[in-house]
């Protein structure tokens, strides 16, 4: 079969759910190892900053973050695209969550990348 | 013979105009296996001749008379007033649409979105035989519980993504949609794809399951949708 346009909406829906998955996994991580789930406790600077400052969980963050950012807004904007019915509107609305979305992807970035213990 | 009180929406295009409508209360003697419609019918002839509502077979196939009973979507014809359990029965008109009069609903929106998919069979080879097209047991079974559909719109009108986007094709022309498209004599995919793979078409559906939930001849249009979904997803990887 041929899909002679793009989608109204497939890449959308279909990292929405990509993300979604990666989500559930990154959160386990997180929680296993930075809250030390199911026991708890452990969340001091000593224990967290060595940690941070590697590559590894730098790499990690940032994957946090860009699938968190991306799954929220895309969210706000499939509710946008159910409920708000002016195309003009919508429009207005996309722009302004992607500068959002730009806007907190910095200040995370800035926050994890230079980052040292 | 028990006796129910039916709580029945009335709208009056000439009287109500402006205003959300009203309840009228109808308390009636119910004989034993009486569907919700035999109730209507019996009210309308007996005790209020200006009640109005759909109706036409009285056996589940026309889809006349969908309609909401105690909240849920079905077609009166088919729900029992026992089966209800409550003495008192509320029946409104379906909602998501504009009402006409009382329990008549315009269906013209849901038409429209049932042509966008253009329901029929599209071929451009001819027949192999100057009688019939011919389809294999296993490729007909595929078309099982997506063909059965009466048109009762008892599915889109339970969608709430329907109710906040009237251009969704919603629940019954998606289902109708992947009923032509899994069919494996049509060859109108490339004339139906624009219409499913639209900003209101298949990826607006966000899996509620109200119309699994709502349709009285119990066919799933959420599969249908999902099975549209897979599809469009291999079509692209
Ligand atoms: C824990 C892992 C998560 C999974 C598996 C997940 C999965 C999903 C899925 C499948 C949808 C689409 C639902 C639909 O069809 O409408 C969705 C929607 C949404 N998600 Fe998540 N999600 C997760 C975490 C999050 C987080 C952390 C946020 C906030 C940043 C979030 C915000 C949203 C929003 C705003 C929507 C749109 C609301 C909706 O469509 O119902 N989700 N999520
Ligand atoms: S799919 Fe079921 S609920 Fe929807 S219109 Fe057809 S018969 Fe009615």
């Amino acid at each position: 079969m041929k899909f002679p346009r793009t989608s109204g909406g497939f890449y959308a829906w279909l990292f929405q759910r990509l993300t979604g998955i990666l989500l559930v996994i990154l959160l386990i991580i997180h929680f296993a190892i930075t809250h030390n789930f199911p026991k708890g406790g452990g969340v001091t600077y000593a224990a967290v900053a060595p940690r941070l400052a590697t590559a590894t969980w730098k790499v990690f963050d940032l994957t946090f973050l860009v699938c968190a950012l991306f799954h929220g807004l895309n969210g706000v904007w499939m509710v946008v695209q159910d409920y708000v019915h002016s195309e003009t509107a919508q429009t207005w609305i996309f722009y302004a969550l992607c500068t959002l979305g730009l806007i907190l992807l910095v200040l995370g970035a800035i926050t994890v990348i230079p980052f040292k213990a | 013979m028990a006796e129910y009180i039916f709580r029945i929406f009335r709208y009056d295009p000439e009287k109500d105009e402006g205003t959300k409508g009203r309840v009228q209360e109808y308390k009636i003697e119910v004989e034993k296996g009486w569907t919700v419609l035999d109730a209507l019918n019996y009210i309308k002839w007996h005790v209020d001749g200006s009640l109005s509502y759909r109706r036409a077979c009285r056996h589940g196939i026309c889809g006349s008379c969908g309609m909401t009973i105690n909240g849920k979507n079905t077609i009166a014809c088919e729900q029992q007033v026992a089966d209800l359990g409550t003495q008192v029965i509320t029946v409104e008109p379906l909602r998501g649409f504009r009402v006409i009069k009382d329990l008549i609903v315009d269906m013209e929106p849901f038409y429209d979105k049932l042509y966008a998919i253009k329901p029929y069979l599209i071929t451009y080879t001819p027949p192999p035989t100057d009688k019939e097209r011919l389809q294999s047991p296993e490729d007909r079974k595929l078309l099982d519980g997506k063909y059965e559909c009466i048109l009762c719109a008892c599915c889109t009108s339970s969608c709430p993504t329907y109710w906040a986007d009237k251009e969704f094709l919603g629940p019954n022309a998606l289902m109708k949609a992947a009923r032509f498209v899994l069919d494996s004599r049509d060859e109108g995919w490339e004339e139906r794809v624009n219409a499913i793979d639209d900003k209101h078409g298949v990826w607006r559906c966000h899996t509620i399951f109200n119309c699994v939930e709502a349709c009285p001849k119990e066919l799933n249009a959420t599969r249908a949708i999902v099975e549209l979904r897979r599809l469009m997803l291999k079509g692209r990887l």
